[in-house]
């Protein structure tokens, strides 16, 4: 069965190249370059793992993380932050906000695919 | 007592039997009390007294134990929002050596706190544009490497694992300039997650290939087979680990090795980076971790550098309960090492913990 991810971005390039990463494993891609636009993606698509940027214009992605954790149609879709900015405490900031990981750009396109198998599945 | 009336700073003593015995205009104004009718009752019963006398009777409470202390405590004062008062304390002793009381020196560090966080804001800004772009250039170029887009011949294929090193030299640099900002802030060891460790002692020594090919120096790594689970902080222990691995190039001349090792011992898993460089003198061991401390040589002048990464290294792994011990002697190579707890069993990175 395909599985679909969606990546919520508002930097064009890094949802290519992000994009080619997945896809050459085996996954359908889908994107949204803002909150709002992610928010619904995610309800019209329920995909099975979203990776989630921080620093977008209009909501930023702690608020769409609290958004998506909060709607019943979202909420067990594993979230990944996928973030270029330090964060105080970031990964523990996520994950108590109901994230399933933390992720820093740049990545290594091994790790990424590694943790998208890791979480892809899980209920969160 | 009226002397201190125009020192800026405030000044708090409380006597050997822990009665306020002065507090001056600016330490009754910073704490919200009234400075006349406080002296002579034990500090530790004051009314009124805001957050910044609790922090002053905790540290004077904690002096008889630890001696002099520093700390930056941040207080909402009722005219002036929020303040940022560091907050020193010592004990005083008379001629004969016994203690006749604590003092607390209170300064306002508001001004400087906010500079230091524009400051870190505005590198944030900048490392996050300049990841951005740098984010593209790795994936594409690893993507190339290691042939996802296609074969590749062997020469284009050492060109695209060529772009793919420098991306990460060059992220490696950003991280650098960041956590210069975020120096004075910085809590270590606070953002803990289990993961495989011996996969951040690899990553660790990508951005110095480049450098040490540079000056032919042969690397190579001695790690255990299988993975190590630690609970740390990564991005800080990744920050420990290239500034002991960046010394071990910069420190050793042309032709030498360097050897990243980790070690498996009991319940702790040993990691460390030695090499064949010029060393260090043992009258340094303890100094090169202070901040800004260089060994004055003319051998080791021109390597640059702030002075920082074995200060901040060693701040790191104290954070995780070690220390970074060293084994060196002047002109035969240097060995820097360090142990963290083993997490439960060796298998695969696991990180709701």
């Amino acid at each position: 069965m395909e599985r679909t991810i969606l990546i919520i971005e508002d930097e064009k390039l890094i949802i290519v190249s992000t994009q080619m990463v997945l896809e050459a494993a085996g996954f359908r891609v889908e994107s949204a370059t803002n909150g709002e636009a992610g928010i619904s993606k995610a309800r019209e698509l329920r995909p099975d793992l979203i990776l989630l940027d921080i620093m977008m214009p209009g909501i930023d992605g702690w608020e769409t993380l609290t958004r998506l954790k909060r709607d019943p149609e979202t909420a067990a879709i594993p979230v990944i932050i996928f973030t270029a900015r330090e964060h105080t405490r970031g990964h523990q900031k996520s994950t108590e906000m109901g994230a399933a990981d933390y992720f820093r750009k740049p990545f290594e396109p091994d790790e990424l695919i590694e943790l998208v198998e890791k979480h892809i599945g899980s209920q969160v | 007592m009226t002397g201190f009336a125009d020192v800026m700073n405030g000044v708090v003593f409380a006597d050997a039997e822990g009665n306020l015995a002065l507090l001056n205009p600016a330490a009754a104004h910073l704490s919200g009390l009234g400075s006349v009718a406080s002296i002579g009752r034990p500090l530790a019963q004051l009314c009124g007294r805001g957050e910044l006398m609790d922090a002053v009777i905790a540290h004077h409470e904690a002096a008889g134990d630890r001696g002099s202390s520093t700390k930056v405590v941040e207080i909402h004062h009722s005219e002036r929002d929020l303040l940022y008062i560091r907050l020193q304390t010592d004990v005083v002793r008379d001629a004969h050596g016994r203690a006749a009381g604590v003092m607390s020196i209170l300064e306002d560090v508001t001004a400087n706190y906010k500079t230091d966080q524009l400051r870190n804001q505005y590198l944030s800004i900048v490392a996050h544009e300049l990841r951005t772009p740098l984010t593209g250039i790795k994936t594409f170029s690893t993507m190339l490497a290691k042939g996802r887009l296609g074969a590749l011949e062997p020469r284009q294929r050492e060109v695209a694992e060529s772009i793919r090193e420098q991306s990460i030299r060059l992220e490696h640099q950003i991280d650098k300039l960041v956590n210069l900002g975020f120096l004075e802030s910085q809590e270590y060891g606070r953002d803990l997650q289990t993961f495989d460790v011996l996969e951040l002692v690899r990553a660790s020594v990508t951005p110095l290939l480049q450098p040490a090919r540079d000056k032919t120096l042969e690397v190579s790594l001695d790690l255990p087979e299988t993975a190590v689970a630690v609970q740390a902080d990564r991005s800080d222990l990744r920050r420990a680990l290239q500034a002991l691995v960046e010394n071990a190039v910069k420190f050793t001349p042309a032709g030498g090795r360097v050897r990243v090792f980790a070690s498996i011992e009991d319940s702790e898993v040993s990691i460390g980076v030695e090499d064949s460089g010029i060393g260090i003198d043992p009258r340094y061991h303890r100094r090169i971790f202070e901040r800004f401390f260089q060994v004055e040589d003319p051998l080791t002048r021109h390597h640059g550098g702030a002075g920082l990464g074995l200060f901040v290294a060693q701040g790191i792994v104290a954070a995780h309960g070690s220390r970074i011990e060293v084994t060196s002697e002047l002109g035969s190579g240097a060995k820097f090492a360090f142990s963290l707890r083993k997490c439960g069993s060796t298998g695969r990175s696991g990180d709701e913990g």
